[in-house]
């Protein structure tokens, strides 16, 4: 796989406070990747940089793997398509503004005109062609602005928080929204959000932001399967997890690793999910370890080094796993 | 009283309603300088606020206040230094510009220049920061990114010029101090006001009258019109 970015110790100031710190970081060709993480925390900071708007204090950035400088970065601009956070239309009618990057680039009147249509009536967007604006609800913008990225056929598409300015049914809406403008499309995409679980729904590869430095986050634990409200179950085909109560309707789950207790016993407690199994796999990461076991499924845990220090687990080793049905949370 | 004023305004509808040639070259000598000034002083200021609004450079503070203060400059200080500079003894008293339209034109610029300079300024530096990161992220280029925001600010950009315009054609300072006032060459709406009413002819004044509040109401409903289309 080649990498369509790869950061070296990236920096960028603002007002002389250092706001991002990368020490290194490749994104794949091809994938989704979402940036995690708090309002401040540096998201979109990086974001406008990968979309070539802003330059790193110090650092290089290399997208396809060509070291980006002040001759090319424009060159790599067009290449790239960026819906920023609460995206501006301009104050002409909607098809204008999807075809005006094609303007920009010089493309004809008749051409444009095509592909800008043909854009939003594969988006189901074509009612809106001739509207302003101004006459636009939120998500609409939000649809707008990414047809008016994709009609570039951009090798990247950035998107910039894109759920924050919408609603629970709009968000839901453009989640589908945005899963059908991937279809067929072998971009890479990258988008930051603040909800770790949507994140790890919708892309390849999780990284959340804390204090301007990037870290790759491990899974969550997501599972597939239905819900019976008999049993008051989970059925993933190869266990059962047991949730507070869910419609019938309920597909997905998923368990945060913080939430999971790992133990030598079976412990008893009031966490209402405990399922013996073995431990796969352990890595260390800062002062956290990360372990893996299988109890059916795989689940990822977190576990304090002291806790490590404590439990003494290795790798085959058995152990108890256990949360509280609370601890899981109905994706749809 | 009464009478009197009922009586000159129907005899000033009737030179209205009439087409008075008398009066309408008036109003044709003011609408065509004024329209020249505010053509030469927008091609200015359009450019020159948008380098203001965008660029920091030394002094740009001080420059800023200067400019609100000339905003509220007196037009007969604008007349009377222009005077200076015009008449024959001036610095650019060979041209002999003085009561010639062209000072007219002169004046008018350069006492609307500060007023559209200052609106402009302001519509570039309250529009919506989005424009320019949208249209960069676009792939416009520096020129494309301006043709952008000054389309996208037009409304702003167009209420300025009227706001303009408003200044110039009801302004009567420099036209008297640079024009003189000659008959059916330097004299307008504002001077010949003043002229007709002391000379006894109420009726062709208040008509004239009549005439500059109906371009002063024409100029408002654009005005308001553009700055509801910029919102």
């Amino acid at each position: 796989m080649t990498a369509v970015y790869e950061l070296k110790d990236v920096q960028f100031r603002f007002d002389g406070n250092l706001v991002l710190d990368i020490g290194y970081c490749s994104i794949e060709r091809g994938r989704s990747v979402a940036i995690v993480g708090p309002n401040g925390s540096g998201k979109t900071t990086l974001l406008n940089m990968l979309a070539f708007l802003s330059k790193p204090a110090r650092g290089y950035i290399k997208y396809l793997q060509v070291s980006v400088n002040d001759r090319n970065r424009g060159d790599f601009r067009r290449r790239v398509g960026y819906v920023q956070q609460n995206p501006y239309l301009f104050n002409m009618p909607v098809f204008e503004n999807v075809e005006l990057g094609l303007k920009l680039r010089g493309t004809a009147k008749k051409v444009r005109r095509r592909r800008a249509l043909d854009i939003l009536a594969q988006l189901g967007l074509e009612n809106l062609a001739g509207r302003r604006a101004h006459e636009l609800s939120g998500g609409e913008i939000q649809k707008v602005a990414l047809a008016r990225a994709l009609v570039l056929e951009p090798e990247v598409l950035i998107l910039d928080e894109p759920f924050t300015y919408l609603d629970k049914s709009s968000s839901f809406e453009f989640e589908n929204f945005l899963t059908l403008a991937r279809n067929g499309r072998e971009q890479t995409v990258i988008f930051s959000l603040h909800d770790h679980i949507r994140a790890q729904v919708l892309a390849d590869e999780v990284c959340s932001i804390i204090d301007g430095k990037l870290i790759r986050e491990s899974s969550i634990n997501l599972f597939h399967g239905r819900f019976s409200a008999e049993t008051g179950c989970f059925d993933t085909g190869r266990m059962n997890i047991r949730l507070p109560g869910a419609g019938n309707s309920c597909r997905m789950i998923a368990v945060e690793p913080s939430q999971i207790v790992l133990s030598r016993a079976e412990l008893d407690s009031s966490m209402r999910n405990s399922f013996p199994g073995r431990v796969t796999s352990m890595h260390s990461q800062g002062s956290n370890v990360h372990v893996t076991v299988d109890v059916g499924e795989k689940f990822h845990t977190v576990i304090s080094g002291a806790a490590q220090e404590a439990l003494k687990l290795g790798p085959g080793d058995a152990v108890w796993l256990s949360f509280k049905s609370n601890a899981v949370k109905v994706i749809r | 009283m009464n009478d009197f004023f009922t009586d000159s305004f129907l005899v000033a509808l009737n030179l209205i309603l009439g087409f008075d040639i008398e009066l309408y070259y008036v109003v044709w000598t003011s609408l065509k300088i004024s329209f020249s000034s505010i053509l030469i002083t927008s091609f200015l200021c359009i450019p020159l606020g948008l380098v203001f609004a965008f660029r920091n450079f030394p002094g740009k503070p001080v420059l800023q206040s200067i400019l609100n203060t000339l905003m509220a400059m007196p037009t007969v200080v604008v007349g009377l230094l222009l005077f200076g500079l015009l008449g024959r003894r001036g610095a650019f008293g060979e041209l002999e510009l003085l009561y010639t339209q062209t000072a007219m034109v002169i004046g008018q610029c350069v006492l609307i220049f500060p007023i559209i300079l200052n609106l402009v300024i302001s519509a570039a530096n309250t529009a919506d920061p989005r424009i320019r990161s949208t249209s960069v992220a676009l792939g416009a280029g520096r020129v494309q990114q301006l043709v952008i925001f000054v389309n996208e600010v037009r409304f702003a950009m167009m209420a300025a010029i009227v706001a303009g315009f408003g200044r110039a054609i009801g302004e009567v300072g420099v036209a008297m101090m640079l024009g003189g006032n000659i008959e059916g060459y330097t004299r307008t709406m504002t001077t010949a006001i003043i002229l007709e009413t002391s000379k006894g002819e109420f009726e062709f004044a208040l008509a004239l009258g009549m005439l500059l509040l109906l371009v002063a109401f024409v100029v408002n409903g654009l005005l308001e019109k553009f700055q509801k289309l910029n919102k």
